[in-house]
């Protein structure tokens, strides 16, 4: 966007009216923001102005007990004062859409770090690529983040202030956002969607390291020695996988069983029966475990009986398969 | 003034009527009145009901496999005969305003105990598909177990097939909706039930037929809305 | 007799005021009069004002520190639940409908009563019981949900009996909602005074018109939400709890379907009576009448589609934010037409500031800003940080309180001679307007600040960087309740034996409930009247403050 709006966001932001920008679509928030913030300005001064104006200039005295002659309508300043709000209203979707389009998309060809995160009442868990599990949130300045969230109980809403971003999590389903952080440092994650007693406690800190070193060396801390004694993901997964009967019927090494081998599935897309076809993502992994038939792929029979999963448990799979790749 | 010749004329035509409501100049337009009042009502019944029509799209839509297979719990022969009966009792409930409007007390009588008799066969009909679910585990929502008996019963496609976990969902749109409408049929009874004491009363006649009438535009709103259940339920896939 | 006497007379003609023509407490509770219906409705709805505003002071009092100064969390969370449900379905929702619509649409059209009286009173009665229920709910121990009852949330099986109270009282309070909205498009369309065109309607009726639209088409969505919700938590029906395979976020779909509109439910009746007095106080006729009752339906109708836009950030796909986006900023434009219209009618006028003008003149302002952040909310890239912060609950309170509640005090201060025959105190009404305006301002501009700044809402407990802020909205919670009371002093002093006594037309008004008496007989006129403009004040002559305004060949006569 223009220069001028630049500085006129940068005004609001210096005036500590705006919290501080560590990702890389804050600015063009803050754009919109200040685009929207002097537009209102300017109009709520032309109401403010024009009621004062009129009410000293026309108040009923004694010299001027009537009104004066004044047609009672003018199609042409009403169509006018129609035109003028359609415009801006028009300008103002189109800069908004742009920087939406960019919150919620990944940059092309990046290769994100991933996070499992839970909500559940009342604190956060994050899962963190190469299995640490954290109640904080690790990022990497100037790489991009993919936040897979989930909730074990009620809605929550992931939101921090300096990123400009928020999104629900809601239990029985994944949700996901997608951003970039640009500047190191520690800031929160607030919920921001209203989950009962503890909702305003319910908040971590979301480290930003200053590059990949500093967060691989975080991962690497305390990894096989105990380091708080969570599980990870794929353990998790690897233990359903085992353990629940999965392997009866899903190979790993690409052998077809009675279900579709896991060996390379993930992202894959699969002719379904009944026409039409899926994409083997979150969202599809958890409807095959919770409704076994409504999604069976060509070649196979609708067989599998619904398996109860805890949330973690149906995380955990999703991880194992994203491991079990396509190759020797 | 000049409007009062005008509307003191208006007062007269209009025949003096004991069921003339106060604030309206003639029964004329209290009927036209009271019509529009109705027409709204239903109205805003229809969007009572299409929020759950919107949420039987929403969950047919997301498990369609699921919604296949539980309709074989379904008899569509229950659900046909029940649509016979309320299409046949729309017809007596129009007839019954015509009967109204030609002054026909015996036949405005016979047409109100016609009516009231078929949305009583329909409960009933209704009464013997809820029990039989019932006793076999069919409920709603976490209640939803089907028993060996009923499982067994259901067509060889569909005996081959894992029970869905979910399967509770889809009786809990069903029960919601038939249940719904099935309270809107009893209203609908006990309104008859009213006509019925009214008609034979001889309130009813050419002059005066606005329950007649509000309550029969009540009665088909409900049959349509069962002419759309019918299918969404019985009929699916 | 002259002009004066003549006017003081009024009723010219036999016929008792329909506050004396029966006594006793059943002769109001059993009445099929439209205007005592309204008394009762205003008399529940301020009490209902109270109560909520009871919480609200007690939620501002416990965000004086950032610990929580009063209460436990759980109470604060009870606190600010049934703050919002309170006044949300027993206040803003019915206050302008059903209390000051009820007793002068029947005068403005010039008809004897409503369309139907009998559901009129249903319609009364089944709001009582889901007031009633409401308080219910308070007894059996609160109810912390949030007043958008979210599932899972609201719905969990621990849930004892509250929920189902409030549930029940949704319910009941939506009925009686409906009802009245039937009653009052049936009586517009088919009642209007010989000689009335829909283009001669007082604006007030317009917007009370498209306010019925949405009443009667998005209250049966709240009524089957709030149904599967009772279903739901007594029997686990798995429609809404994801436990049971049912879908949360279609509770929000239905439940933003009804409560958005219902947002124009609230808002549309304040718009109406700003319409009448901003024209009557500046003794011209409305600037541009067509296009301001036109877009009160463009409001309605649009009302409809936007209601995703409290779901930018619930997972909604990217197409439907972006469709509800735009559309939901497309109501800025009715909104501006209306605005921009209004100024007009200041335009050379003749403008008298008595009470009911200066809170008109604080609803510009107010509406203003309410109207204006709504855009903040209604673009994708601003909504995303700022949705479920306090700047929501600043908006929103700007629209709800600020534009709603500041209207409905200007239209009881207008309408109250007509309402009780008696004249309120001018100068406690003018400084319950100025207090109202600045306690208002205080309370909730340093919402807007922390909220960007990124407090979210229904916080018990905040960080301590936003304390001065939440202190100066505490004190503001303050100012604003004395302004109320100035208020409610000035408008109930005015019943003593010695108030001043209302005549026919104290305002100069050519609408017809002014031509009727102070207050009117039980059949509202003693001859029916014609349609007639009802912005053109040509045929009124003013006689004397104490006799108010007649009309021109009336005062000869």
């Amino acid at each position: 966007m223009n220069p001028a709006l630049h500085r006129l966001g940068g005004a609001l932001l210096a005036a500590g009216y705006l919290p501080e920008r560590a990702s890389s679509i804050a600015a063009g928030v803050d754009h919109v923001f200040g685009f929207l913030f002097w537009l209102s300005a300017f109009f709520l001064a032309l109401i403010l102005g024009l009621t004062a104006l009129f009410v000293v200039r026309y108040r009923e005295r004694p010299d001027r007990p009537a009104p004066e002659p004044c047609p009672d309508h003018d199609d042409r300043l009403e169509l006018l004062w129609i035109a003028v709000p359609l415009v801006l209203v028009l300008i103002l979707f189109v800069a908004s859409t742009r920087v939406y389009l960019a919150m919620t998309s990944l940059e092309p060809g990046a290769a994100p770090l991933r996070v499992d995160v839970t909500a559940r009442k009342w604190s956060w868990w994050f899962d963190h690529p190469g299995g640490k599990g954290s109640k904080e949130l690790h990022l990497v300045a100037g790489r991009p983040v993919e936040l897979v969230l989930a909730s074990t109980d009620v809605i929550h809403s992931l939101y921090v202030p300096e990123f400009r971003l928020k999104q629900d999590a809601v239990p029985g389903r994944f949700t996901r956002m997608v951003f970039t952080p640009t500047v190191a440092g520690t800031f929160q994650v607030l919920c921001a969607e209203y989950c009962g007693t503890n909702h305003s406690a319910m908040s971590a800190p979301v480290i930003v390291h200053p590059d990949q070193a500093a967060f691989d060396a975080w991962a690497a801390e305390g990894q096989g020695g105990g380091g708080g004694g969570a599980v990870s993901l794929l353990q998790v997964g690897k233990a359903v996988y085992d353990e629940k009967g999965c392997s009866g019927c899903h190979s790993v090494d690409g052998t077809p069983g009675v279900g579709p081998s896991f060996k390379g599935i993930w992202g894959k897309v699969h002719a379904l029966q009944g026409g039409g076809s899926a994409k083997v993502d979150e969202a599809y992994v958890r409807e095959s475990i919770v409704n076994p038939g409504a999604k069976v792929v060509v070649g196979f029979e609708n067989l599998m009986p619904p398996i109860p999963l805890e949330e973690r448990e149906v995380q955990g799979i999703i991880t194992f398969l994203q491991s079990v790749k396509e190759g020797p | 003034m000049s409007g009062d010749a005008a509307r003191e004329a208006r007062a007269d035509a209009a025949a003096p009527s004991p069921y003339l409501a106060h604030h309206f100049p003639s029964m004329a337009a209290q009927l036209e009145t009271s019509k529009l009042g109705l027409w709204l009502f239903l109205g805003s019944e229809v969007l009572f009901f299409s929020g759950l029509f919107t949420a039987y799209g929403v969950f047919r839509a997301n498990h369609w496999a699921l919604f296949h297979y539980a309709h074989h719990f379904l008899d569509w022969r229950m659900g046909a005969l029940n649509t016979v009966v309320l299409v046949s009792s729309s017809l007596t409930a129009a007839w019954s305003v015509r009967s109204a409007q030609l002054g026909d007390r015996r036949g405005l009588l016979r047409n109100l105990a016609l009516t009231l008799v078929l949305a009583s066969v329909f409960l009933v009909v209704k009464y013997f598909e809820y029990s039989h679910k019932l006793h076999n585990g069919v409920g709603w929502g976490a209640a939803c177990h089907p028993s060996a008996e009923i499982l067994a019963s259901l067509p060889d496609a569909a005996r081959a097939l894992p029970v869905p976990r979910d399967l509770g969902v889809f009786f809990s749109v069903y029960y919601v909706m038939t249940g719904l409408h099935g309270i809107h049929v009893l209203v609908g009874m006990g309104l008859y039930l009213w006509l019925l004491t009214r008609a034979s009363r001889g309130h009813f006649g050419a002059g005066y037929y606005v329950p007649v009438d509000a309550v029969a535009l009540y009665w088909h709103l409900v049959d349509l809305i069962w002419i759309f259940l019918f299918p969404l339920l019985y009929l699916i896939g | 007799m002259t002009p004066a006497e003549a006017a003081l007379a009024a009723p010219a003609v036999a016929g008792e005021s329909y506050l004396t023509h029966r006594r006793g407490v059943r002769s109001w509770l059993f009445t099929l009069d439209h205007k005592r219906i309204g008394i009762m409705y205003l008399a529940l709805i301020s009490a209902c004002l109270l109560l909520g505003g009871v919480f609200a002071l007690v939620v501002r009092l416990h965000l004086w520190s950032p610990g929580g100064a009063l209460v436990s969390n759980d109470s604060y969370n009870k606190m600010f639940t049934l703050h919002g449900a309170v006044m949300i379905f027993l206040f803003v929702i019915p206050g302008i409908p059903s209390a000051l619509g009820n007793f002068v649409l029947p005068l403005q059209v010039g008809a004897k009563d409503v369309a139907f009286p009998r559901v009129n009173l249903l319609s009364f009665w089944l709001f009582c019981a889901g007031a009633v229920l409401f308080v219910a709910t308070l007894v059996a121990g609160g109810l912390d949900t949030g007043w958008t009852l979210y599932p899972p949330y609201s719905l969990e099986s621990s849930r004892g009996l509250g929920i189902l109270l409030a549930l029940s009282g949704v319910f009941l309070a939506g009925f009686s909602s409906i009802l009245t909205g039937v009653n009052f498009i049936a009586t517009i369309h088919r009642m209007r005074a010989p000689g009335m065109g829909w283009f001669d309607l007082p604006l007030f009726l317009w917007a009370l018109y498209a306010t019925g639209i949405i009443q009667i088409f998005a209250t049966p969505v709240l009524g089957i939400t709030v149904a599967l919700g009772f279903l739901e938590r007594l029997f686990h029906l798995g429609i809404f709890m994801p436990e049971y395979g049912g879908d949360p976020v279609l509770f929000q779909h239905f439940f933003w379907f009804y409560s958005h509109p219902a947002v124009y439910i609230m808002i549309l009746p304040a718009m109406g009576i700003v319409s009448e007095v901003v024209s009557v106080f500046s003794r011209k006729p409305i600037f541009g009448y067509r296009f301001i009752a036109m877009s009160s339906i463009a409001i309605a109708v649009i009302g409809f589609f936007v209601w995703g836009h409290h779901m930018f950030v619930s997972g909604q796909s990217r197409w439907s934010n972006l469709v509800f986006s735009f559309l939901t900023l497309l109501v800025a434009i009715p909104s501006a037409i209306k605005t921009f219209n209004w100024l007009a009618t200041m335009y050379k006028g003749a403008i008298v500031l008595k009470t009911p003008m200066l809170y008109v003149l604080s609803f510009f302002a107010i509406f203003g800003v309410g109207g204006l952040t709504g855009l903040f909310l209604g673009a994708l890239a601003t909504d995303i940080p700022l949705h479920d912060t306090y700047f929501v609950v600043a908006h929103f309170h700007f629209v709800m309180v600020g534009a709603v509640m500041i209207a409905f005090l200007a239209g009881l201060h207008y309408w109250w001679p007509k309402l009780t025959g008696r004249m309120y105190d001018e100068r406690t009404g003018i400084a319950s307007a100025i207090l109202v305006f600045l306690g208002f301002n205080l309370t909730f501009i340093p919402q807007f600040l922390v909220g960007v700044a990124g407090m979210p809402r229904r916080y018990a407990t905040y960080a301590a960087r936003f304390q001065g802020m939440n202190r100066l909205s505490t004190v503001g919670a303050f100012v604003l309740t004395l302004g109320l009371g100035f208020a409610l002093y000035g408008l109930l002093a005015s019943l003593r034996r010695s108030g001043a006594r209302a005549p026919a037309n104290p305002w100069g008004a050519a609408t017809l409930e002014w031509s009727a008496a102070s207050p009117p007989i039980t059949e509202n006129f003693a001859v029916p009247p014609l349609g007639r403009r009802p912005y053109d004040y040509t045929g009124l002559r003013k006689v004397s403050d104490e006799a108010g305004w007649v009309g021109v060949e009336e005062g000869a006569r």
